[in-house]
């Protein structure tokens, strides 16, 4: 890694994820949990040992999404101070190159416009991404480009961990497929409620966007728990885990041009 | 008359039955800490309201342990009844397939043969409660099984307690699925993510048993989201309470 190289950070409610680009290839990726409660200092001693096991590329730019309020000044922080990079955070003012066709487009959060960036870019059509985090969220791009709107969910992990914490005689389970959609035990009861059932809140959201829009739309998954899901579900088409690092690298590019 | 009492994981729900009649109904928070004599006020107050019922049988099912013990104390201190708490032991007239039969929740066999006795049928009930619960019962009149799934009430409060943008919202069906602003996505992503949920695990599971079955729906968010739902045929907000109905009618012999 020669030439100077671009860090985006995709700041989520649960995970932080960082992204070293050398060009258009992303050559390192680290996955951090997102903890408010931690300084600039201890992110900066993390990021900078996770930098150097990469062999300290020379950081030429940095990209940030983020969706956590608290987080974006202990991030400011952590870029100028330890990698004397001022970065560029995705938001009102940033050129997206997507027209936001929401009610109050500084609603959107961040990461949605990163990610329909993204997927616009690789599909050129009419698009549906769905991001597994902390909420699983849906968002929606127009053929002409546009972002239009979307649909917020509970997501998996958070949705289980109610049912565990809040139903007596119910405990945690493995996240694996059972056999049978009809469990004969508790244990394959849960695991087919959690994932059968978060796939077919998936699959039932997306026809219901694509029947509201008369489109039949190209379908995105990201998130964690995207690779879980995906082979059950008959409406996702394709899996990109670095979807909203390769969004975050899109919009450095256009706000670079200047 | 008969007094049947469902205790849930968010709400008790009390129910008095004159022969198969509901003459009355009410429901309380499920608080574990909550103790014998504070249920004794609280159902004295009831009650009271409705004449002071000659309360000479019940029936209870429970999914709370701790919260079991302090309505059977409460039963046999303040009306002198000893219930009859569903679990292993109890009669119910229907042949539990599970693999421990002993696992499956008493709500779950109270639904399933309160559904059963109205169908006669291949049946599949659905209880929108703390733990969205699906169940499946054969023609012939057999539990199988079922499915477990996060509730759509707790699933929310994660969803605005956990992600630190998003606000607690009414639940209210907005007016198209795709969203223009946060509200809406998200009561979007409540009632329809529900409604899909749903509809989709119950088209999984007729699926798997190869033949259609009916579909019956209760619970507090039943009447949420039927009226979007392709699947749900029917609502009874009291299926549980009549299911208990019939298990005690099967167990006094009458």
């Amino acid at each position: 890694m020669s030439a100077a190289v671009l860090l985006a950070i995709d700041v989520s409610n649960t995970q932080t994820v960082l992204g070293v680009y050398e060009g258009k290839t992303l050559r390192q990726h680290w996955r951090l949990q997102t903890h408010t409660g931690r300084t600039a200092d201890e992110y900066g001693v993390l990021v900078g040992s996770l930098l150097a096991g990469a062999g300290n590329p020379a950081i030429g730019g940095i990209a940030v999404s983020s969706s956590v309020p608290p987080m974006t000044q202990v991030i400011d922080t952590l870029c100028r101070t330890y990698i004397g990079r001022t970065p560029l955070f995705v938001g009102p003012g940033i050129r997206t190159g997507m027209p936001i066709l929401y009610d109050k487009p500084q609603e959107v959060s961040a990461d949605r416009i990163v990610n329909a960036i993204a997927a616009y870019e690789r599909t050129r059509a009419a698009t549906i991404i769905v991001d597994f985090s902390t909420a699983t969220i849906f968002d929606y791009v127009s053929e002409k480009g546009e972002y239009v709107g979307g649909v917020i969910a509970p997501g998996l992990g958070i949705a289980s961990d109610a049912l565990f914490e809040r139903a007596a005689k119910l405990y945690r389970v493995e996240l694996v497929k059972p056999k049978h959609v009809i469990g004969r035990n508790t244990v394959h009861a849960i695991q087919s409620g959690l994932i059968y059932g978060y796939v077919a809140l998936v699959d039932g959201l997306v026809t219901r966007i694509q029947k509201e829009n008369k489109v039949r739309a190209r379908v995105i998954a990201t998130g964690g728990f995207a690779p879980l899901l995906a082979p059950e579900s008959e409406t996702i088409e394709e899996v990109d885990e670095f979807l909203t690092l390769d969004g975050l690298r899109l919009i450095y590019e256009r706000n670079a041009q200047d | 008359m008969l007094l049947a009492i469902d205790v849930g994981n968010t709400h008790t729900v009390f129910g008095l039955y004159d022969g198969d009649r509901l003459q009355h109904h009410w429901r309380l928070a499920s608080d574990r800490a909550r103790t014998v004599d504070e249920y004794g006020v609280l159902l004295r107050l009831l009650f009271a309201g409705v004449g002071q019922p000659a309360i000479d049988a019940i029936a209870v099912s429970s999914v709370v342990p701790p919260t079991t013990q302090v309505i059977d104390a409460w039963c046999r201190s303040y009306l002198a009844v000893a219930p009859l708490v569903v679990g292993p032991g109890v009669r119910t007239g229907m042949p539990i397939l599970y693999d421990d039969p002993q696992q499956v929740g008493s709500d779950r066999v109270a639904n399933a043969v309160a559904a059963y006795e109205r169908t006669r049928d291949a049946t599949i009930v659905v209880d929108c409660g703390t733990a969205t619960k699906l169940e499946y019962i054969t023609r012939k009149g057999e539990y199988i099984g079922g499915v477990i799934a996060p509730g759509l009430g707790i699933a929310g409060d994660a969803l605005f307690e956990r992600a630190a943008r998003l606000y607690r919202v009414e639940l209210v069906k907005p007016k198209q699925v795709l969203a223009r602003n946060t509200a809406h996505a998200v009561q979007s992503g409540l009632i329809y993510g529900y409604v899909s949920l749903v509809d989709g695990l119950v088209a999984r599971m007729q699926r798997e048993i190869r033949g259609p079955a009916r579909v019956i729906a209760t619970g507090g968010y039943a009447s949420l989201l039927a009226p979007e739902s392709d699947t749900i045929e029917e609502v009874d907000e009291f299926l549980t309470l009549e299911g208990l109905r019939l298990i005690y009618a099967r167990n006094s012999g009458q």
